[in-house]
């Protein structure tokens, strides 16, 4: 087996510590919004009556967007364009593992198609949400550096996905794909390997890791928060069942 | 009455609702008055800016933040997206990018970012900022332009609901002695006299005294109203505005007939003879609790076997969604009963059951339409299914009157427009953004007036009631239009 290279050092470090930030950093956000009590029942009406009525309304919400649907029709539109083809992306960029297989299957072009219409797509769709910062007067006032910078960190991260396939030469791709692999696979493992060495890759790779380890930071975190927002997750029942939280402070309604 | 048309800026009413080009600080001198010494004292807040002010806010700021989800919550998550920028009224009046819902609630992000997260490290380029006095007094402005009315939560993807993060700063900013006159004023009259309007138990009796002379007048022969009767059957608590102002009394005098010919026994109270809740307005969970246990204490004490709430917005949202967290259980009263009840399901309940009769035809006068007041559509429910908010007080109109028309789509039920004063808004020194905040709605109104002839504007919210009154001859619209659902009751029961 090939020694380990110093690039491979770093990069092992980079991984682990940006993994452990992102999952200490998420788990502590969870915790801290399960478990903030919330002091009165606050959901907007008209509402489900019941527990399992107001988890849907929330389902709705993550995976249709329905009120921005009904706030903005082109916003939701990029947006809902982006959030799909990235989460196509990233369960593709799992699915890699039991598909890049030896003999490779009949269908891995277009698997690999799938793959680059999705990044296309996600890549406009975040130009186009760019734009509209810039060009929309009332959006561009309320937007800020890390609403700019979490934008253009996506679209980096895109583009250099997407020149993978693009730039190099077949040959060249295949050197990164065969690496990959045992790379990802020692990570779990512990059975390291060599990182590919493709600076296109690593590019990528990089930015990847960066925008991981700034989620928990970040305004990303609505993923987690829209779980816990009580004007939809709370059930329209006040006087049917007493809703009593004893460790809300009577500070704030 | 209506001051000259020229002392305020009256919008224009083209029937236009349309996005306005955004105007920093186009309503950044437009301030409420602040809170008198004795208000501040009773409420149980400073009186005015003391030394170590800022470590105050910011320790209530904290307490906050771990004490309430929705706080906690809408503080992370907002992404910008933008979808509520042209929801709210008030920016759509005033055309100032702070009224804009994620405008507003950057005002109080940018210091939460500064004292309660990391990025604070990087101050100028993630945003964050010191509370200084400067920043205070911005929040003092613009938390104060805010009427709380859930409109721009109904548009977000998050559901981020700025009356929460208003109601928060403003209970910050009491917590450290800067209060809001208007707002103190008044809770510091329930406490005193168990009404907003500071009508003490022997006033009040004369006045109904009066009412019950004029339906009787009416023809309304033997109707009573009366006050703090042990044993009732019900404790009607409506606003205190429904005792003395107009149109507002019109609809008492309807809750009085509806009780009369149903043959059932009610009281008013003097001790609870407010059902609108202040403290709400202000975000204290103390003051709101205190002003609504009233109610219920006085339920216990005359002995009744059901509450019923009168024509109010927020009254009903803070009676039917907080008493039983607040005060409850009500297992004194009887169970039959969902407590509390609105009285337009109570009214609409009698209506289907035969036991009281309307003659539609008395009010062929009238073409009604019916503005949905924000709490009551936003922030409640009546009756049992989901929408009854909705569904209830337009059934009593039609039952009432022949003649109805629905306001422009999408400005009705939970994308209804606020009047432009509720949250404590309604006081005088903010006349230019009230104007402003009610722009949306009477573009519709004044549609509404031309396109379908209408002249009655049925409402069940005090404030409502009071604003509409008031600014209807700015635009010159007459403030008869305006009306309760109970004086269409009232107009057309059978007695």
């Amino acid at each position: 087996m090939e020694p380990l290279n110093v690039t491979t050092y770093i990069y092992l470090v980079f991984t682990y510590s940006v993994g452990l930030v992102f999952a200490i950093g998420v788990i502590l956000r969870i915790y801290q919004y399960a478990t903030t009590p919330q002091p009165i029942k606050i959901m907007l009406t008209p509402a489900p009556l019941t527990k399992s009525g107001a988890f849907a309304r929330v389902l709705g919400e993550v995976f249709f967007f329905k009120s921005l649907f009904k706030s903005n029709k082109p916003t939701w539109v990029f947006g809902y364009l982006f959030h799909i083809s990235f989460f196509l992306l990233i369960a593709m960029h799992f699915a890699r593992h039991f598909v890049y297989t030896n003999p490779l299957p009949s269908w891995y072009n277009y698997f690999v198609i799938a793959g680059i219409v999705c990044g296309i797509i996600m890549v406009l769709s975040l130009f186009l949400l760019l734009m509209r910062r810039v060009v929309v007067e009332r959006v561009k006032f309320i937007s800020l550096f890390q609403d700019y910078l979490i934008l253009i960190l996506l679209m980096l991260i895109g583009i250099a996905g997407l020149s993978l396939n693009f730039v190099l030469t077949p040959s060249a791709l295949t050197v990164v794909d065969k690496q990959l692999d045992p790379y990802m696979n020692g990570l779990l493992t512990f059975q390291f390997t060599n990182i590919p060495s493709n600076p296109l890759f690593l590019m990528h790779y990089t930015l990847v890791m960066l925008l991981i380890l700034y989620i928990p930071f970040s305004k990303v975190m609505h993923f987690v928060g829209i779980f816990f927002s009580p004007t939809r997750n709370m059930a329209d029942n006040p006087i049917e069942e007493r809703y009593y939280r004893p460790n809300a402070k009577d500070l704030s309604i | 009455m209506a001051k000259p048309k020229s002392k305020y800026k009256v919008p224009v009413l083209d029937g236009n609702i349309s996005i306005p080009k955004i105007v920093p600080g186009a309503s950044s001198y437009e301030h409420m008055i602040e809170a008198q010494k004795e208000d501040m004292e009773a409420l149980g807040f400073p009186v005015k800016l003391q030394d170590g002010w800022k470590d105050k806010a910011i320790g209530v700021f904290k307490q906050i933040l771990d004490h309430n989800k929705a706080v906690r919550d809408y503080m992370d998550i907002c992404v910008r997206c933008g979808a509520c920028t042209d929801k709210c009224q008030f920016f759509l009046g005033t055309s100032d990018p702070n009224n804009m819902p994620v405008q507003r609630q950057e005002l109080m992000r940018r210091v939460y970012r500064y004292y309660f997260t990391p990025s604070g490290f990087f101050k100028s380029l993630s945003n964050a900022q010191e509370l200084t006095e400067e920043v205070l007094k911005e929040w003092y402005t613009y938390f104060w332009q805010c009427s709380e009315c859930r409109r721009c939560s109904v548009f977000c993807p998050y559901g981020i609901d700025t009356a929460e993060i208003t109601m928060a700063a403003r209970q910050i900013m009491d917590s450290i002695g800067l209060g809001q006159k208007y707002t103190t004023e008044v809770i510091h009259k329930v406490y005193t006299t168990g009404n907003n309007i500071g009508i003490n138990a022997a006033a009040l009796r004369n006045t109904l005294d009066d009412l019950e002379e004029e339906i009787e007048e009416e023809g309304g022969k033997g109707v009573k109203i009366p006050m703090d009767v042990e044993g009732a059957e019900v404790l009607l608590v409506p606003p205190s505005a429904d005792f003395f102002a107009m149109p507002h009394m019109e609809s008492l005098k309807g809750y009085a007939k509806v009780f009369h010919k149903a043959g059932i026994s009610y009281t008013v109270s003097s001790y609870a003879s407010e059902a609108g809740n202040f403290g709400k307005f202000i975000g204290s969970y103390q003051n709101t609790k205190e002003i609504n246990k009233r109610i219920w204490d006085e339920a216990r004490r005359l002995k009744v076997k059901r509450v019923i709430i009168g024509e109010c917005g927020h009254a009903w949202r803070a009676a039917y969604m907080y008493s039983n967290t607040m005060n409850g259980p009500f297992d004194f009263l009887d169970s039959k009963y969902k407590q509390p009840t609105h009285i337009c399901e109570f009214t609409l309940g009698l209506v289907k059951d035969g036991v009281i009769k309307l003659d539609p035809t008395a009010n062929d006068d009238k073409v009604v339409t019916f503005h949905d007041s924000c709490n009551v559509a936003r922030g409640s429910r009546i009756g049992d299914v989901v929408g009854g908010q909705f569904t209830i007080p337009r059934e009593l109109i039609k039952a009432a009157a022949n003649k109805f028309v629905e306001l422009r789509e999408g400005t009705t039920k939970e994308s209804t427009f606020c009047c432009g004063a509720g949250g404590g808004l309604l006081a005088e020194e903010v006349m230019n953004v009230r104007l402003a905040g009610s722009m949306p709605r009477m573009q519709t109104v004044k549609e509404a007036v031309d396109n379908h002839g209408v002249n009655f504007y049925a409402l069940i919210c005090a404030i409502c009631k009071t604003q509409f009154s008031k600014v209807f001859p700015l635009y010159g619209l007459d403030a008869e239009m305006v009306g309760g659902i109970h004086q269409l009751v009232s107009n057309a029961i059978i007695m």
